[in-house]
């Protein structure tokens, strides 16, 4: 099978790697680099929880082939907390208000989530909702997600 | 859900796509996105053994006004570019708002192009399912074979074109620009479509999508867009209706309504409109008369083929196009009233 040299930024490590041209940026997150956080849902684009930043926009990492991905730079859930095991403020945000019950979609919310805020630190509800409409979670009714991203949000403007 | 195997191209500019294009031609794939090609490669819809990467096709991407004022938008702008245009304001809001509400706005907009969407392939719930769903079953039209699951024996393909961008370029009357090695030719949009649900485009192996021209901007033309859902995001139209209209002297001079999810292609109800010329915009039974004869029309071509009932849809074709004509109308009287205010 015909490989393609991949280079990219994931979580600010460089990766060079030779993959299979219809491997996805999922495929290479998961299988290669062995970072299992984005997770593979519905793999057509529908439910959200493969999301990670490429560059600095979410994307389904499902429906991006590693060769798009060339030269971008990936941030996934493990690099979303600072050095050492220091988490996000998303991420204790969510864990403080319980926005995470079976935890399958909870790293692509994170990431989409991350997206918004760092576009608009003080994001309304209203624009919390538009924001992770690309993100299903089957247990919580979201009420505790949409909570947490804005308890987020309050945080980061002190 | 792996991918099938295919080489991946990657040309470096317009010239090296075309040759890929003539040298390839239907083994290749345009890769604009992804956001549906990908999938349908995963359900094994689409076999393909070259995909075509746009992505360093940098001409593609953007919207300029040539020199007639026409503006044109390159098939490779993505999505949330043409929701957060300036030049895509005012005449052009029926556009706009059909993009907002492709996928989900924070994440196929980022990937997603407008090129893209306009080539969105046309959707039947018998046919857009996983290879396993389909194995259970000999093949429909669609897939390469002689039956047709969602209405009992015809003898073409009834898929329905779905996409929110074709529908709003179609009651904005637009052009495509289609280019090949051999040169280029422009065709306008109801001539883009073949109206076929086996083959939905008149763009052939060796073409290349380029530009999408719209008319240029004019003062009292309104337009606009609604679309029928079950969810509020990452869903296809269940039926949806673009309108627009310019306005003249108080009165009605020129109206389009294109109505989605009806027909392989978005169907642009011409007599519906003519209904509408010479009226006011105030004329709430020329609305009404508008909307019921375009939800009639496009009822006839609808069929049992999308996730909601045929009696559903039907109705709702006039709902959405009485709407989409009223709010249109609204829009070309405020930008009316700032063009009386600039003058």
């Amino acid at each position: 099978m015909k490989k393609i040299p991949v280079s990219m930024t994931v979580n600010d490590d460089e990766v060079d790697i030779y993959v299979p041209a219809h491997w996805t940026l999922l495929d290479v997150l998961r299988e290669e680099l062995e970072l299992t956080g984005a997770k593979e849902g519905c793999g057509e684009g529908v439910c959200g929880s493969c999301t990670v930043l490429m560059d600095g926009h979410p994307v389904r990492s499902c429906l991006t082939l590693a060769a798009e991905a060339r030269g971008a730079r990936v941030l996934t859930v493990e690099g979303l907390g600072g050095p050492g095991m220091e988490l996000d403020p998303l991420q204790q945000a969510f864990i403080e208000k319980g926005a995470v019950q079976c935890g399958f979609c909870t790293p692509g919310m994170l990431m989409t989530a991350k997206a918004l805020l760092d576009s608009k630190p003080e994001a309304t509800e209203q624009e919390v909702r538009e924001a992770i409409s690309g993100n299903i979670c089957r247990c919580t009714g979201y009420a505790k997600i949409v909570e947490a991203i804005l308890d987020a949000s309050h945080k980061s403007e002190t | 859900m792996r991918l099938p195997a295919f080489e991946y191209l990657e040309p470096r500019d317009r010239q090296e796509a075309l040759d890929y294009l003539a040298r390839y031609s239907e083994n290749a794939s345009i890769l604009a996105g992804g956001s549906d090609l990908l999938v349908r490669m995963k359900q094994r819809l689409v076999r393909t053994s070259y995909v075509i990467s746009l992505k360093h096709l940098k001409d593609l991407d953007g919207i300029r006004p040539d020199e007639d004022g026409r503006l044109c938008l390159g098939s490779n702008t993505p999505l949330v570019s043409i929701i957060r245009s300036p030049l895509l304001q005012g005449a052009y809001r029926g556009l706009t708002d059909a993009i907002r509400r492709i996928g989900a706005p924070p994440i196929q907009h980022y990937r997603g192009t407008i090129g893209g969407n306009l080539c969105l392939e046309t959707r039947c719930l018998y046919y857009n399912q996983s290879a396993f769903w389909r194995s259970g079953r000999p093949r429909c039209q669609k897939d390469g074979g002689e039956i047709c699951y969602a209405e009992e024996n015809s003898d073409r393909c009834r898929s329905a074109n779905v996409s929110d961008g074709a529908c709003a370029l179609m009651a904005l009357d637009a052009e495509t620009v289609l280019e090949s090695r051999e040169g280029e030719r422009s065709l306008p949009i109801e001539e883009f479509f073949t109206g076929k649900g086996e083959s939905p485009f008149a763009r052939s192996p060796d073409e290349l999508v380029t530009t999408i021209r719209l008319p240029a901007p004019e003062t009292a033309f309104g337009s606009s867009f609604r679309k029928l859902t079950y969810r509020s995001a990452i869903d296809f139209a269940l039926v949806s209706a673009s309108a627009g209209v310019k306005v003249e002297a108080g009165r009605i001079a020129r109206a389009r309504i294109a109505v989605g999810g009806a027909g392989a292609a978005p169907l642009l109800l011409r007599e519906a409109s003519e209904k509408l010329l010479g009226k006011s915009p105030e004329d709430g039974d020329a609305v009404a008369e508008t909307a019921a004869q375009a939800g009639r029309h496009a009822a006839a071509f609808m069929v049992d083929n999308l996730g909601a009932t045929l009696e559903y849809r039907q109705k709702m074709a006039a709902v959405l196009v009485r709407k989409a004509v009223q709010e249109a109308l609204a829009r070309a009287e405020n930008g009316n009233a700032r063009g009386r205010r600039e003058r």
